[in-house]
């Protein structure tokens, strides 16, 4: 419920202090989730799809792994620079609604340059433990997607607790069906990950964030 | 340095404007940002925060424009050079009441 202190008398100093702190600690936060509703959407939509696109490769499209392992490279870069690219419009029609100048274009830059960053680690570091090989290509998602869980985990530290929870989401909904679900792991995974998105997406709506 | 008795501006030292301030001053110069923003922010009332937006105006402390953009109202909220004054002031001011020595 929204506050009514039109007629509220002067803090104390203290008070004062603390109230500064707050409001600067918590508007700098709130610059950097504009948009993360949507974009939390987004990606709840385009990891269960590449998830989806995953089963089929184990199952009704098992020749086309086998011949051609690295066609999970261009399918999750795909959906990876589709994800980039819709965060990043999001992000910047989000950002120029609530602040304009260079305060806002930081906050945008910082957030975008985060996100590349956990990106490209999902693709650069399955890449140097040697897994873009016929051999390794089954195992990239599985390293991959841990690295996107702890980019959300360290975003949502950092700016909005709701965001980590989500990563926590993220990440159990990829491997506790792979260890419990047998064949049907990636389909129920695909699920949980839209789930999990779609109620972080959902509380921070109803919270008033962006 | 004085050493009179500490005053602290009244127009900011309110739990309301002083967070409005805060918010405004945490961007750059000539940053803005958007009334809708500041409302969610501090959780205010649109009644409250136009009555205290208002307050700060007259002041001279902030600078509230109106545009329409894709057909829809928008209003944006700055902090003048003089409200950035007054609040590297007021700051000054609450250190001293806080017994700190004021930085710069």
């Amino acid at each position: 419920m929204a506050r009514s202190d039109a007629e509220a008398g002067a803090p104390t100093p203290e008070e004062s202090w603390r109230a500064i702190h707050e409001t600067m600690e918590r508007a700098r936060g709130s610059l950097h989730v504009a948009g993360a509703a949507p974009i939390l959407l987004l990606w709840g939509m385009i990891a269960p799809l590449g998830y989806l696109c995953e089963h089929l490769l184990a199952t009704a499209w098992a020749d086309l792994a086998a011949e051609s392992p690295w066609v999970r490279a261009p399918l999750w870069g795909l959906l990876a620079g589709a994800g980039m690219a819709g965060s990043a419009a999001i992000g910047s029609r989000s950002g120029r609604a609530v602040a304009r100048g260079a305060g806002g274009r930081a906050a945008g830059i910082r957030v975008f340059l985060f996100w590349l960053s956990v990106a490209s680690a999902a693709f650069l570091v399955p890449a140097a433990a040697g897994l873009w090989t016929e051999d390794g290509a089954s195992a990239v998602p599985r390293v991959a997607i841990g690295i996107v869980a702890l980019g959300y985990v360290l975003f949502g530290i950092v700016n909005a607790p709701v965001i980590a929870v989500v990563g926590a989401g993220i990440a159990a909904a990829f491997y506790i069906p792979s260890y419990v679900a047998g064949d049907h792991a990636l389909v129920i995974s695909a699920v949980a990950t839209f789930a999990v998105s779609l109620l972080g997406a959902g509380w921070m709506r109803l919270r008033g964030a962006w | 340095m004085s050493t009179g008795p500490v005053v602290l501006d009244e127009t900011i030292h309110q739990p309301a404007r002083l967070r409005i301030m805060t918010l405004l001053i945490s961007q750059p110069e000539g940053g803005r940002l958007a009334y809708g923003f500041i409302q969610r922010e501090l959780d205010l009332t649109g009644g409250n925060l136009t009555t205290h937006l208002r307050r700060l105006e007259r002041a001279g402390f902030l600078a509230i424009t109106k545009e329409f953009r894709e057909r829809r109202p928008r209003t944006w909220v700055e902090a003048t050079p003089a409200g950035r004054g007054a609040f590297a002031d007021y700051l000054e001011n609450l250190e001293r009441a806080l017994g700190r020595a004021p930085r710069g």
